[in-house]
């Protein structure tokens, strides 16, 4: 019933350089083929950084910006020094011409030629030396592109983008086109035939939405300049202009193309080419848990749309949808990535949707769709404390009447609003959010929840939270302020509204806060993702046998622990074929255990299946503990693996345990005896009494004195007389002398009732069956186990850095070898059982230079009793030492706080200068005008940005357009 | 059946109430035809759940149902108590011709009753009986159980229930009714075979959750402004319990409005 993932415990915080690598869409690992890697060596790839000023002029001039030049092989990078103005990432095989300008004295500028003939101008101004390395770091860079036959790659490549066939078609036919339906449109705008551009469901279904009303010709148009002139699909550059196009909403025949572009995933198609249609190959015939979950929401995947009520759709979605869940099998398939998928595909085909849906996945969406579901979990929980410090208002309404702000906003993040709002709308917020990352779903739902404020506050519960969500949304085509005499105002749609609120007034949040705010409760969503699964767990137990819930949640504890130190292998899933057939009695894979986590889980609640060294060296006293190993231990596993799987399942656990740990005496031989009974006779064989004595040993050998010795000695010597003694007897017919039987080693010898003679015989032995063998299993809470640490900055990083385990591990080394040559290293093996303490305590103790701890008291108190060793303390205090100060230094909640209320005390709806530049909603406009308007809505989002020069240094980068390449 | 306009509005009260189960066993069928009596292809697909409403008559009370309509597929339980936090009524639907979706629905009870509002009502309803009645009406080779094999769910995929169409109805049924029956019987809960298909017990399910529902505390709680007590108090059963079948049956008319 129940499966475990220890998943989440090995989550890292990303590294600087991989922020870098999402913040320019890089796929994370430079899809380089391994064997290439190997054959370029790994110095060769290697990343850098340099300040730089882009200047950029094909044939418009547009400003010059500041900014930082990344070298990321096999990527060129640069990003505005606001972060947001201008960015782009050329793949270097883009790049045909490289050349040093001979510009000025000293400005080191470099002049980079794209395939398609767009001059991209680049100032390093970092010193001499440095803007050297890095010319010739790209030099290397490039030539390992070529070599690579990349650069042959590009021109086919290309061919699969609609853009292109969009830009060399609009050189010759620039005239106006009508504003016809879209089929004329597509015949018209479509370009050559030669050009196989991939495109999706809707060129053969139609788009949603009213071609005209989206005045889509008109956006076509602006695109085309701007792709004409700042790069398109693989070369795009992005220029604040962009952005604001991508606001007002991207034309459907390019909108696919876009997508893939501003996500990033069109690198990855780029670099994977023949992948996808690979992957199809791989899954012909095979069949999964997840493609039974897929075939389920086949048809409820935006089913109103035309495609999909046909089979093309259909089994595009099902491609696209097997094909993901088998490359990333952890993820498989999750309900509501059916609705991205079918979303998706009607804007693009089968391999771009497929490289988008894993980005969507994997980058823009973390951890949503995994089957903890954790990334939803820990968003909804971000977005909630970003409405509680924004709009508190709402935040108390809903806490004091009880609602739960995720009842509506977990699908609006799930799906990306395409489930709730109508599609057209969903699809222009899907626009920003490739474009500007994850915070615009954080920013759309504060405005959503902004806008509704005043009636949110007259809500009373949950179903009238979400009748509220779903008028307004219902709604968002209507005026937002439909009784105004303005009627340019009046034309302003409550959808323009949403937009403008959502970027204006929550600009705001940033990638950094929803970074920050992540970190923050990262920890929390873990402990109860993880506190509910063991509850599941343990309430799905067919049997508590007799532990109380607590005991049963500490063996859960001490399983989760070894799992995390030892996984357990990969659930052997049964062969396809019994899925099929089956009932679904497989459907379910159980967490299940084998023999190396079996070790780890009993030496947590077992003391004899550990061994504890006290190790003392004069500067620490520590204590080691070991996995101990041994056939004993191995026994007891397939004791309890009643149903003979190999492997135990946290019911078997809890069974087995259940089997010792609440026995008398009389049962706790029985349970001994028939442990070492392995054919379950009722008969010991001579070999498995010695099998079982050598056990006794095994669990008495960190005993202190002979008292045990002593009694497994006995114990042999009586077991083999009295075994002996009471064989079957027969008489020798000649000399009528009754005699034992010869017998063999496996032959059946020593039934239960003589053992426990032989074991009640010896009060060692008597005492360990009557109390300490019962007691030798303890169930105490499993000290917590170590998250990433939540405090974020420099030193929070630097502390993850050296609080390893392996370094602790270097620490204690050095200290040994420090104690040996001091002769101050003394190793003491603490007792399992512990009865017998009074002969232990060992001569060389007194010398210690430190007083000594009282380490080997009685054995029962020794678990909680002993004082920490000093390194454990190091590293405690030093914990708490960073973790207020690096959050008081780094945080930037206060500076959050003062600006967010600054925008509380505005106007709810402050965008009347906005409505000032926008016209009348006549269908029979002019095509001029048409553009016009559309460049209006664009100036509505313009916001000021800075390119972060001079004057003189825009002079300047002015001249470098005009200079010539050094002979 | 506007019963809505002459009932003055203190007089209806809201019940929250939460369908759970394993996926694929019909619960959204069962909804759609108790709020609309239709039987259909999902128009919605459940993203976390989906969220509906209907008015059902009791004597002379009306009660609101306010549905929570829970996704079935394993990663979303963790979500599953914001749905069914406060909930005063839960049905927790299975599949006869699934014995794991019985497993499911127990460990959902077992849930239910320990992390739910401590008096909730719950019913478990062992949904797709259509297709296993076809045998008990007519054994052997029927003409109805061609039609009969499609899909009692919508969201039932051709590998699922239909893959058993060559068989037997009779080897379909997987949850024999006197099993469910007496594990229902001994955890406390209503048990009904439903049909989303047929409309077979749909109605009953609702009709029988609000008999059995508290109204008297949740009108209490509510008009005394107490907040969502979530009805925390006694089941007060008595006279409601003894309601006649005639009654049932216009309450059957007012539920299907």
């Amino acid at each position: 019933m129940s499966t475990i993932s220890t998943q989440l415990r090995n989550f890292k915080e990303p590294t600087k350089d991989q922020l870098t690598h999402v913040f320019f869409s890089i796929p994370e690992v430079p899809s380089v083929p391994p064997k290439d890697t190997e054959k370029r060596g790994p110095g060769d790839i290697e990343n850098m950084e340099i300040n730089a000023i882009l200047s950029f002029g094909a044939q418009e001039v547009e400003d010059s910006y500041a900014g930082k030049l990344h070298l990321l092989p096999p990527y060129l990078a640069f990003s505005s020094l606001d972060r947001k103005s201008v960015k782009f990432t050329l793949p270097l095989s883009t790049v045909r011409r490289v050349e040093r300008l001979n510009a000025r004295a000293g400005v080191y500028a470099l002049s980079l030629s794209t395939w398609h003939g767009m001059k991209i101008i680049v100032q390093l101004t970092s010193l001499r030396p440095t803007a050297d390395l890095f010319c010739s770091l790209l030099r290397e860079a490039l030539k390992a592109e070529l070599q690579r036959g990349q650069m042959k790659a590009v021109k086919g490549f290309v061919k699969t983008c609609y853009s292109e066939g969009l830009v060399s078609l609009s050189g010759i036919s620039d005239n106006e086109r009508e504003d016809g339906s879209l089929i004329t449109e597509t015949k018209e705008g479509c370009p050559p035939p030669e050009t196989e551009f991939h495109g999706g469901l809707g060129l053969q279904f139609k788009f949603p939405g009213d071609p005209k009303k989206l005045r889509e010709a008109s956006k076509i148009k602006l695109w085309t300049t701007y792709l004409k002139n700042h790069g398109r699909n693989l070369t795009l550059l992005r220029y604040p202009q962009c952005t604001r196009l991508v606001q007002v909403g991207l034309p459907n025949r390019l909108r696919g193309e876009m997508w893939e572009t501003l996500s990033g995933s069109i690198y990855l198609r780029f670099s994977n080419p023949g992948l996808y249609d690979q992957l199809l190959l791989d899954i012909r015939g095979t069949n999964s848990t997840s493609f039974e979950d897929i075939e389920k929401d086949l048809h409820r995947s935006l089913p109103e749309y035309a495609g999909y009520q046909a089979d093309e759709g259909i089994s595009a979605l099902r491609r696209v949808l097997q094909a993901y869940s088998h490359r990333n099998p952890e993820v498989g398939y999750c309900q509501a990535m059916n609705i991205l998928a079918a979303a998706i595909l009607i804007y693009m085909s089968e391999e771009q949707a497929f490289w988008l849906l894993e980005v969507l996945c994997d980058r823009l969406l973390p951890g949503y769709y995994s089957p903890t579901m954790h990334g939803t979990l820990l968003d909804q929980r971000v977005f909630e404390s970003l409405v509680t410090r924004c709009l508190p208002m709402i935040s108390d309404h809903f806490q004091a009447v009880d609602v739960q702000l995720s009842v509506a906003s977990l699908p609006w993040f799930l799906s990306l609003y395409i489930n709730s709002m109508p599609m057209v709308f969903a699809f222009r917020i899907a626009d920003c959010f490739f474009c500007m990352g994850p915070k615009v779903l954080f920013q759309v739902g504060k405005a959503i929840l902004k806008i509704n404020g005043e009636k949110l506050l007259q809500i009373q519960d949950d179903g009238g939270f979400l009748n509220l969500m779903r008028e307004y949304f219902a709604s968002l085509g209507d005026s937002a302020h439909p009784e105004s005499a303005d009627p340019r105002t009046r034309a302003i749609t409550r959808f323009q509204e949403l937009l403008l609120i959502s970027f204006r007034e929550f600009a705001v949040i940033s990638d950094e806060t929803i970074l920050s705010e992540r970190r923050k409760y990262r920890n929390e969503i873990v402990n109860s993702i993880e506190s509910f699964s063991k509850r599941s767990a343990v309430r799905n137990l067919k049997t508590l046998a007799r532990f109380t819930k607590e005991q049963a949640g500490f063996i859960y504890d001490a399983l989760y622990k070894a799992m995390c130190e030892i996984p357990p292998p990969p659930a052997a899933a049964p062969p396809p074929s019994l899925l099929t057939t089956a009932d679904g009695n497989q459907e379910k894979a159980e967490t299940r255990i084998g023999i190396p986590t079996f070790h780890v889980f009993l030496s947590e609640i077992l003391t004899w299946a550990r061994s504890e060294k006290i190790v003392i060296n004069g500067f620490q006293q520590r204590i080691d503990r070991e996995v101990a190993e041994h056939e004993l231990i191995d026994r007891l596993f397939y004791f309890w693996d009643t149903s003979c799987k190999g492997s135990l399942s946290f019911q078997d656990l809890v069974s087995g345990l259940d089997g010792v740990m609440f026995n008398d005496l009389m049962e706790n031989i029985e349970w001994f005896f028939n442990l070492h009974d392995k054919n379950k006779d009722g008969y010991l064989t001579k070999d498995e009494v010695l099998t079982l004595s050598e056990s006794f040993l095994f669990i008495f050998r960190h005993e202190i004195g002979d008292a045990y010795l002593g009694a497994v000695s006995k114990f042999m010597t009586n077991a083999f007389e009295y075994g002996d003694s009471l064989l079957p007897q027969y008489t020798d017919s000649k000399t009528g002398a009754a005699e034992p039987r010869e017998i063999g080693h496996n032959q059946p010898y020593l039934n239960l009732a003589t053992f426990r003679m032989v074991v009640l015989a010896d009060e060692v032995l008597e005492s360990f069956f009557e109390t300490d063998l019962s007691a030798s299993f303890r169930l105490e809470p499993v000290p917590d186990l170590e998250l990433p640490p939540a405090s974020s900055g420099f030193l929070g990083d630097l502390w993850s850095n050296i609080a390893t385990q392996d370094n602790k591990r270097m620490f204690n080394r050095l200290s040994d070898e420090l104690g040996k040559t001091i002769g101050k290293h003394q190793v003491i093996y603490r007792p399992t059982i512990g009865r017998f303490t009074k002969l232990e305590e060992p001569t060389a103790r007194e010398s210690l230079i430190s007083p000594p701890t009282k380490t080997t008291s009685s054995g029962s108190s020794l678990d909680t009793g002993v004082a920490p060793s000093s390194s454990s303390t190091l590293d405690t205090s030093s914990i708490h030492d960073n973790g207020p100060l690096s959050g008081s230094v780094f945080s930037p909640m206060p500076h959050l706080k003062a600006v967010n209320a600054a925008f509380m005390e505005r106007t709810p709806f402050a965008i009347d200068d906005a409505g000032d530049d926008d016209d009348d909603s006549d269908l029979d406009m002019v095509h001029g005008e048409d553009d016009d308007r559309v460049l209006d809505e664009v100036d509505a989002f313009l916001e000021a940005h800075d390119s972060g020069l001079t004057e003189a240094d825009k002079e300047m980068a002015k001249d470098l357009l005009n200079a010539e390449p050094v002979k | 059946m506007a019963d809505a306009a002459s009932g003055s509005v203190d007089r209806s009260v809201q019940v929250k109430l939460v369908l759970l189960g394993e996926a694929a066993v019909g619960k959204s069928s069962v909804v759609l035809r108790f709020v609309s009596n239709e039987f259909q292809a999902n128009k919605e697909p459940t993203i976390g759940a989906a969220f509906l409403t209907q008015k059902c008559r009791l004597e002379d009370r009306v009660l609101r149902y306010e549905i929570w309509d829970t996704a079935g597929q394993e990663r979303f339980h963790s979500l599953a108590p914001m749905y069914y936090r406060n909930a005063q009524a839960a049905v927790v639907v299975y599949d006869v011709t699934k014995a794991t979706s019985l497993e499911k629905a127990k460990s959902w009870v077992k849930e239910l009753q320990r992390q739910a509002n401590p008096n909730i009502v719950i019913a478990l309803a062992g949904n797709k009986v259509d297709l296993v009645q076809t045998s008990a009406v007519s054994s052997g080779s029927t003409p109805s159980s061609e039609s009969e094999d499609e899909a009692d769910d919508a969201t039932a995929t051709p590998g699922e229930s239909p893959s058993a169409s060559g068989d037997e109805p009779e080897s379909l049924r997987q949850v024999p009714r006197e099993e469910a029956q007496a594990y229902a019987t001994e955890a406390g809960l209503l048990f009904f075979e439903t049909s989303a298909k047929t409309g077979e017990g749909v109605v009953e399910i609702f009709t029988e959750i609000a008999k059995k529902i508290p109204i008297e505390h949740i009108l209490a709680s509510t008009r005394g402004g107490a907040g969502r007590s979530g009805g925390a108090g006694g089941r007060t059963g008595g006279a409601r319990e003894d309601v006649n079948l005639e009654e049932q049956q216009s309450k059957k008319d007012g539920c299907n409005c």
